[in-house]
């Protein structure tokens, strides 16, 4: 087996948008006048019990219920593996329990924020609830922690393991979107995703979200789409960036021409742009382009909503209608898309997808 | 004696996030842990922490905490016997 390559055989995402229900391909954006967009939060009680949920943080609820959704949607018994990758972890909990410190003068810490602090926290729920004691590992790796999660499954998946819950999870607080403004990361003024394109200025729109796919070395029947290849570069020099397209392209035996779609990780900020718009048109200028985060805001782990995008786009032979506008000529069938992104220009990762 | 208990009730509403749940809800005598409100020993934990922030109570021996966190009626009584006569 290619160890770059497996299955998604089921997958379930909580965003700014219509992802976890409703109908994603005919909603219209789910716009904000604000630089931070805002996951939509589902109901929690068909998937977790009310004694539970009084307990758990927002980013722990976004987490397990993404988590659970997926392994529903694959068909498939419980994840035999459970790797996952988040840049910041459950925030909230790790800021209360910091307010707590200070407040309490390091004496009577309540014990919740404590345990639900820890990077690894959504992992043992899932475990948990799932009852799934084998490997399960947390990657937090700024960037690359969904990419990493992802390596670390299609590693599990070529050893043997029968299948992986993979995915990433990221929550934004009031406190880091202000530290995260202080060293220019979002936009100065209120933009809005829906304008994020339209304003030559540096900065972005902040995001946040969870998402999540049972992965498998087997097609099921309820098969979205296959991952073929992955690539990660980090600060890589123009010259080292422009060869690696052609080179990861021509290891998985594709030329440029080849591909149907790219998406890509645009963000709006004028600083880091530039790498999307250098490379396409050096090498598939002619491809059709939908870009990503207008959908789900920068963060850390967009990546991993960008694959579960180019997953539905795949399963259902159609761009959604809030991404027509983007691309016209895209050609029938969809049977592969690229994916390029990277966070802050240092980490920077195709990905390849296929139709399953 | 009352007000006291309806104080505790409120607080342990707020602490452990029980938001389907109002004072008038909890039985003065009703046990909080297995039957009643349900809780476990995580919750049991909280409590702790809010008698030692609310209160400036330290349950020094863990084994007097099941006694003390039977019910909203013995955390009362704990309480007074603990504040200055």
């Amino acid at each position: 087996m290619n160890k770059h390559r497996c299955y998604i055989q089921g997958s379930a995402a909580i965003s700014a948008q219509h992802t976890f229900d409703g109908d994603f391909f005919s909603a219209p954006m789910v716009t904000t006048s604000t630089n931070n967009l805002v996951a939509a939060e589902p109901d929690y009680k068909a998937f977790i019990p009310p004694n539970s949920l009084r307990r758990m943080s927002r980013m722990l609820k976004m987490g397990l219920t993404a988590a659970l959704k997926a392994v529903q949607n694959s068909g498939q018994p419980a994840p035999q593996v459970i790797v996952t990758g988040t840049g910041k972890g459950s925030l909230s909990d790790t800021e209360k329990f910091i307010r707590d410190i200070e407040q309490y003068q390091e004496r009577a810490l309540n014990p919740t924020p404590f345990i639900q602090s820890t990077y690894n926290s959504v992992n043992g729920l899932i475990a948990l609830q799932q009852q799934s004691t084998g490997y399960n590992n947390t990657f937090v790796h700024r960037g690359f922690s969904f990419e990493n999660a992802l390596l670390d499954s299609m590693l599990q998946l070529h050893e043997g393991v029968g299948n992986t819950l993979t995915g990433a999870f990221e929550e934004m607080t009031d406190e880091h979107f202000y530290i995260k403004s202080r060293i220019g990361f979002w936009k100065d003024t209120p933009t809005g995703n829906a304008a994020m394109f339209d304003h030559n200025t540096s900065g972005s729109i902040s995001g946040e979200g969870a998402t999540f796919f049972m992965l498998g070395t087997e097609r099921t029947p309820n098969a979205e789409a296959c991952v073929t290849g992955m690539k990660m570069l980090y600060k890589p020099s123009a010259e080292a960036l422009n060869k690696a397209l052609p080179v990861f392209l021509e290891q998985h035996g594709l030329k440029p021409t080849d591909i149907d779609l790219v998406i890509t990780g645009r963000n709006g900020d004028i600083n880091t742009d530039h790498y999307y718009r250098v490379l396409l048109s050096a090498h598939c200028p002619a491809t059709p382009e939908v870009p990503f985060k207008q959908l789900c805001g920068e963060h850390d782990t967009a990546g991993a909503f960008a694959v579960w995008l180019g997953a539905q786009i795949l399963k259902h032979q159609q761009l959604p209608d809030m991404l027509q506008s983007y691309a016209t000529n895209v050609p029938d069938p969809i049977r592969r898309i690229l994916i390029y992104n990277h966070f802050i220009g240092e980490q920077h990762t195709f990905f390849l997808l296929e139709q399953a | 004696m009352e007000e006291l208990k309806l104080k505790l009730k409120q607080q342990i509403i707020e602490a452990l996030n029980l938001q389907d749940t109002k004072p008038e809800d909890i039985d003065d005598n009703a046990p909080l842990f297995g039957e009643g409100l349900g809780l476990d020993s995580i919750d049991s934990l909280e409590l702790m922490v809010l008698l030692e922030r609310q209160y400036n109570i330290k349950v020094e021996d863990p084994r007097e905490g099941r006694k003390i966190l039977a019910s909203v009626q013995s955390m009362a009584e704990f309480i007074q016997s603990k504040q200055p006569a």
